[in-house]
């Protein structure tokens, strides 16, 4: 088992096991992206490459560990890489420094033309070695007009690559499609749409390329689906019954029930961990908070104290992490990220000064968040650490980018 | 009938998409069987077969019908203009009828009056400060305030529909004080 925080790694250049160009691309995009996804776990520390560059040309069969133990490294990866005919053979070695032992050695084949693949798998692999599950696979949907119909201000759904790179489109109806909230399996995402006009749940099996309507044609706006951490139920904010309330339905729609019952606008409903409770925004104080109750409706208690806007929460989805991060309108009147401890109700803020920042999501392992940033019609996708420590603006593409939800 | 033939349009276009991609579709990289040890020492592991990554196909894009309920022709929902029937603006944060409003709605009801069996879709919008939850519920709000207002001025509710954009549409993408107050709107798209 590797400890967090203690171990430090080299990840040297991988080795071209053939001199061709296309052997040498792979390898430098191999290298390059397993170097990110393993700094972003933010879990170990590096060996930065120039003490690297001064250990001699090592024979990757036998590397000799005392060169690598001189420079302070205590884990050494391996890699190395060629292409043949299109499908590119990645190899990868983890081994503890001081022993020689091996920790890890896998090998992986796929089409050459997207080796950043091969990366996030052994990046994974790679935390199967520490008590957390990788990041380097996840996916991020997100909303974006990059595809907008002139003169109908349309947005679409799409996923990327949990680094912002590979998006692709997942709804086509050219109408207004935001709010997108992953199903646990990764397999499905609800949504909303206004392609009847009105918004309405839908729930998309995105690899089958299906796409079922949940709440339409039964009067009023339903909106802010959330899935249960079981995938069996969803909650949303509707407006069916005359006010805005929180509703909770099973997976198909069927057995809608409303949990929330004042005059107030409740919306933005967040399932806890154990799916026994649901956070969400409320105005019946006068300003919107964030309350929680249980899957009755019953119980229900304010949970923010500080700030006279916080709303959109977002339940950290590990237990480890008692904690919900939400959008704080602070002094300054723009709106940041902030993370309240459910225990002790102290507040961290995560963002400053990047515009207006909201929609938080938490990544499944709850150590990473993302949200997006921005003003006017310029937004993009954020993803950081849980404490905020390190923000990166996502590479995400054309167009405005927003409403980033973390999936599997 | 009607419904069988949207069917088999989908299924068509399904299968043309599907058609389309089948070139792209790439199975992802699949971990085979492991290289041999090189641990030096004696302290070598055996090095684990790794099961096989889960084979599926690519996303392909759902929600193929195209976007129902865009009938009311009247406006362009991109800048909001158009129609015979103003605009009315609302304080942040508030979906309350300022008296300037309720002057603007008592001319739509009279113009509604004159132009049966015209009826009226009317759009909340909200400017961009506020969560996109928050400001659904609010322009959701604002929507049903002018339309509960034309209403008590005898519009029959068979010619209100509501709905709410939130800060989803603005009518201008600026970031300033001027933008706000155009984007705290309800539009009125008319259809007759």
């Amino acid at each position: 088992m590797i400890q967090e925080g203690v171990q430090r790694f080299a990840i040297p250049d991988c080795g071209p096991r053939k001199g061709d160009e296309a052997s040498r691309e792979v390898c430098r995009a191999v290298t390059q992206v397993l170097r990110a996804d393993l700094q972003f776990e933010n879990l170990f520390k590096f060996v930065p490459q120039s003490l690297m560059s001064a250990i001699p040309p090592m024979d990757p069969e036998n590397p000799n560990f005392a060169d690598w133990k001189g420079i302070g490294a205590s884990v050494l990866v391996i890699t190395r890489a060629q292409v043949t005919g299109g499908e590119a053979t990645v190899e990868v070695r983890v081994h503890f420094v001081d022993t020689g032992q091996s920790m890890l050695a896998k090998r992986y084949s796929g089409p050459a033309d997207n080796p950043r693949v091969f990366a996030h798998q052994a990046s994974d692999d790679v935390m199967t070695l520490t008590q957390y599950r990788g990041v380097a696979r996840t996916k991020i949907a997100f909303v974006s007009d990059r595809d907008r119909v002139p003169g109908r201000a349309t947005k679409e759904i799409y996923i990327m690559d949990y680094d912002g790179y590979n998006p692709r489109r997942v709804t086509v109806n050219r109408s207004l499609n935001i709010l997108p909230n992953w199903s646990p399996d990764g397999r499905s995402l609800a949504y909303v749409s206004y392609r009847r006009g009105n918004p309405d749940v839908f729930v998309a099996s995105i690899y089958e390329g299906r796409s079922a309507d949940l709440t339409g044609d039964k009067g009023g706006a339903a909106f802010a689906p959330a899935i249960s951490p079981d995938g069996k139920r969803i909650a949303y904010a509707s407006s069916r019954a005359g006010n805005m309330d929180i509703w909770v339905a099973n997976i198909d729609g069927s057995s809608p029930r409303r949990l929330t019952s004042t005059g107030a606008l409740d919306t933005a409903p967040t399932w806890s961990p154990t799916g026994q409770e649901i956070a969400f925004t409320s105005g019946r104080s006068g300003s919107p908070q964030i309350y929680v109750m249980d899957t009755e409706g019953l119980n229900v208690r304010r949970l923010t104290n500080v700030g006279s806007w916080n709303d959109a929460p977002a339940w950290n989805p590990s237990k480890q992490f008692g904690e919900i991060a939400y959008t704080a309108r602070l002094e300054n009147r723009t709106f940041d990220i902030a993370v309240v401890d459910i225990a002790t109700r102290q507040v961290r803020q995560l963002t400053q000064g990047r515009g207006s920042c909201e929609y938080p999501s938490w990544a499944p392992s709850g150590r990473h968040l993302t949200f997006a940033c921005g003003r006017g019609g310029k937004w993009q996708i954020a993803v950081a650490d849980r404490l905020g420590q390190t923000i990166t603006m996502l590479p995400a593409g054309p167009g405005k980018n927003e409403q980033p939800d973390w999936g599997p | 009938m009607i419904r069988l033939a949207r069917a088999w349009l989908f299924l068509a276009v399904a299968a043309a998409l599907a058609a389309g991609c089948g070139g792209k579709k790439r199975p992802p990289a699949v971990a085979t069987a492991p290289p041999p040890s090189s641990a030096p020492s004696g302290r070598s592991q055996p090095t684990e077969v790794p099961p096989p990554v889960e084979t599926g196909p690519d996303v392909r894009a759902v929600d193929t019908e195209a976007a129902r309920g865009e009938d009311f022709t009247v406006s362009n929902p991109e800048t909001g203009e158009g129609g015979p029937l103003e605009d009315i603006r609302f304080e942040y944060d508030s979906a309350n009828l300022t008296d300037h409003a309720r002057s603007i709605l008592e001319k739509h009801a009279l113009w509604l009056q004159n132009h049966r069996p015209a009826k009226v879709l009317v759009e909340g919008h909200c400017d961009e400060r506020g969560t996109v939850e928050y400001n659904l519920a609010l322009g959701e709000k604002r929507a049903r305030a002018a339309r509960d207002y034309l209403a008590s001025l005898g519009v029959s509710t068979d010619r209100l529909r509501t709905v709410s954009y939130g800060k989803e549409r603005p009518l201008d993408a600026a970031s300033n004080e001027a933008a706000w107050a155009a984007n705290r709107r309800d539009h009125f798209a008319v259809s007759r």
